[in-house]
């Protein structure tokens, strides 16, 4: 009898064995993608781009305001009698390449620009990088003013460099070096390049709500621009993306923003806007 | 002497056969699972997964099945978005699994057409394990079994937060087709 107790007892674990959890076996059969999503809620993370990029086929249409500067006060009515307003829309040519058109009040602008995911951040690569070239056209300047005015005399250029990391669930951060050129320029005043470097980060307050702010330090600026410094909240209701900004930088075109700025925050010259998205 | 050698080997033989019916578990990584949570006359709510895991012990009925929530595809990008980021928070809970035993599970008395079979199990999802009883039409298929059904599941029971806002669009049961086919 002695003799069956081995095989008995392996009959026994073998069993045991089978008893072994399921769910185990299978963890191992699926591999997980690492990469970081929602680094950031809209396109922009104020005026700023934010490295988050339309999906393939995806067409978002942007509505965004700035006021006039809220110092006026009622006469003005905060600024709500002078507003300026960006229409436009970006398409996901696919899901690291999109394009976009907008048309600006302000200087009767148009801008193109191109957005392209470089890296993304994941397990093994610290950071999002995204690309972004803008070519804006000045259709406000006139021949009059200007004589001997050509079309590449609207054109300014700004190439930028994008790079986020979504540090927690909350708090995403993000550099941006900005390199501008204008072809034209006053050389009394101002370079026709000029470097701008800065950067932002949110912080989500709850779920569907998120506090921005951007700051871009222009290393080229005359002195009577400031910086931009920007505030916005952004609040996410299903299909839209709304924020609400203040800022002391009326222009929300990219070259415009970067280097004109004309608020003084310290003085109570800021704009107030928003930025609506619709994703198609 | 002799009979005992010849019960030896009738034991070893019985462990091999044994253990070759539980290596002989039923598998697929590549199962399919679609949810549908829309109401009448608004934009659609629903998506697909088609890289489930499931095995099956056919000897003994016992069912397990995962699913990354990262792996569900939406026709709208920023619906996917959010569904990760602020319904299933994909990055505190990446799957979701179901374990469970189906009841009087007889492989042999499995055909081509489909049979109920009454699964029992826990079903966790978004952190939250609950009980959850499932038919499910088992049928036989090549090399395996075709495992097929649907069952409801309440956001509210797993503590998925929906806002007043969305409230209307999505709906209160959201419905869970599931397709396995599960083989050798």
């Amino acid at each position: 009898m002695k003799k069956f107790l081995v095989p008995i007892c392996l009959f026994l674990a073998t069993m045991a064995y089978s008893q072994d959890d399921l769910l185990k076996d299978l963890d191992s059969t699926q591999v997980e993608d690492s990469y970081s999503t929602a680094t950031f809620k809209a396109l922009q993370l104020v005026t700023l781009q934010t490295t988050k990029m339309a999906a393939k086929k995806e067409f978002y249409f942007v509505v965004s305001h700035r006021f006039g500067t809220v110092k006026d006060g009622f006469d003005s009515f905060f600024g709500l009698d002078n507003a300026t307003t960006k229409l436009g829309g970006i398409y996901g040519v696919t899901d690291w390449l999109s394009v976009s058109l907008s048309r600006h009040t302000l200087n009767k602008m148009y801008e193109t620009g191109v957005k392209y995911r470089m890296a993304r951040q994941d397990a093994s690569f610290p950071v999002d990088i995204v690309g972004y070239s803008v070519a804006d056209i000045n259709t406000f300047l006139e021949e009059d003013q200007y004589p001997g005015l050509e079309f590449k005399h609207r054109m300014t250029y700004v190439q930028q460099l994008l790079v986020s990391r979504k540090v927690s669930e909350k708090l995403s951060l993000e550099l941006v070096p900005s390199f501008i050129h204008r072809n034209l320029y006053n050389p009394a005043i101002e370079n026709d390049n000029q470097f701008s470097f800065g950067g932002g980060g949110r912080y989500k307050i709850t779920k569907r709500l998120s506090v921005n702010l951007e700051y871009m330090h222009n290393f080229d600026t005359p002195d009577f621009y400031k910086n931009p410094l920007s505030v916005g909240l952004d609040v996410e209701t299903g299909g839209h993306v709304f924020q609400l900004i203040f800022t002391n930088s009326q222009s929300m075109s990219e070259s415009g923003y970067l280097t004109n700025a004309t608020g003084d925050w310290g003085k109570g010259d800021f704009f107030f806007g928003f930025n609506l998205y619709r994703v198609f | 002497m002799k009979k005992s050698i010849i019960h030896f080997f009738v034991l070893v033989l019985l462990i091999t056969v044994s253990t070759d019916a539980w290596a002989q578990k039923l598998i697929t990584k590549t199962g399919n699972i679609k949810f549908q949570a829309s109401t009448p006359s608004n934009e659609e709510v629903a998506a697909e997964n088609k890289s489930v895991s499931a095995v099956l012990e056919p000897s003994t009925g016992d069912f397990a099945a995962l699913v990354l929530i990262k792996g569900f595809r939406f026709k709208v990008a920023l619906m996917e978005e959010h569904f990760n980021e602020n319904y299933m928070e994909s990055e505190k809970f990446s799957k979701a699994t179901l374990k469970g035993k189906m009841e009087d599970f007889d492989l042999s008395k499995v055909t081509s057409t489909a049979k109920n079979f009454t699964l029992k199990g826990d079903l966790t999802l978004h952190g939250v394990t609950k009980p959850i009883t499932v038919t499910v039409k088992v049928s036989k298929a090549a090399n395996g079994v075709m495992a097929m059904g649907s069952f409801e599941v309440k956001p509210e029971d797993y503590g998925i937060e929906i806002p007043n806002l969305v409230r209307k669009k999505i709906a209160d049961k959201i419905k869970v087709n599931y397709n396995f086919l599960l083989v050798k």
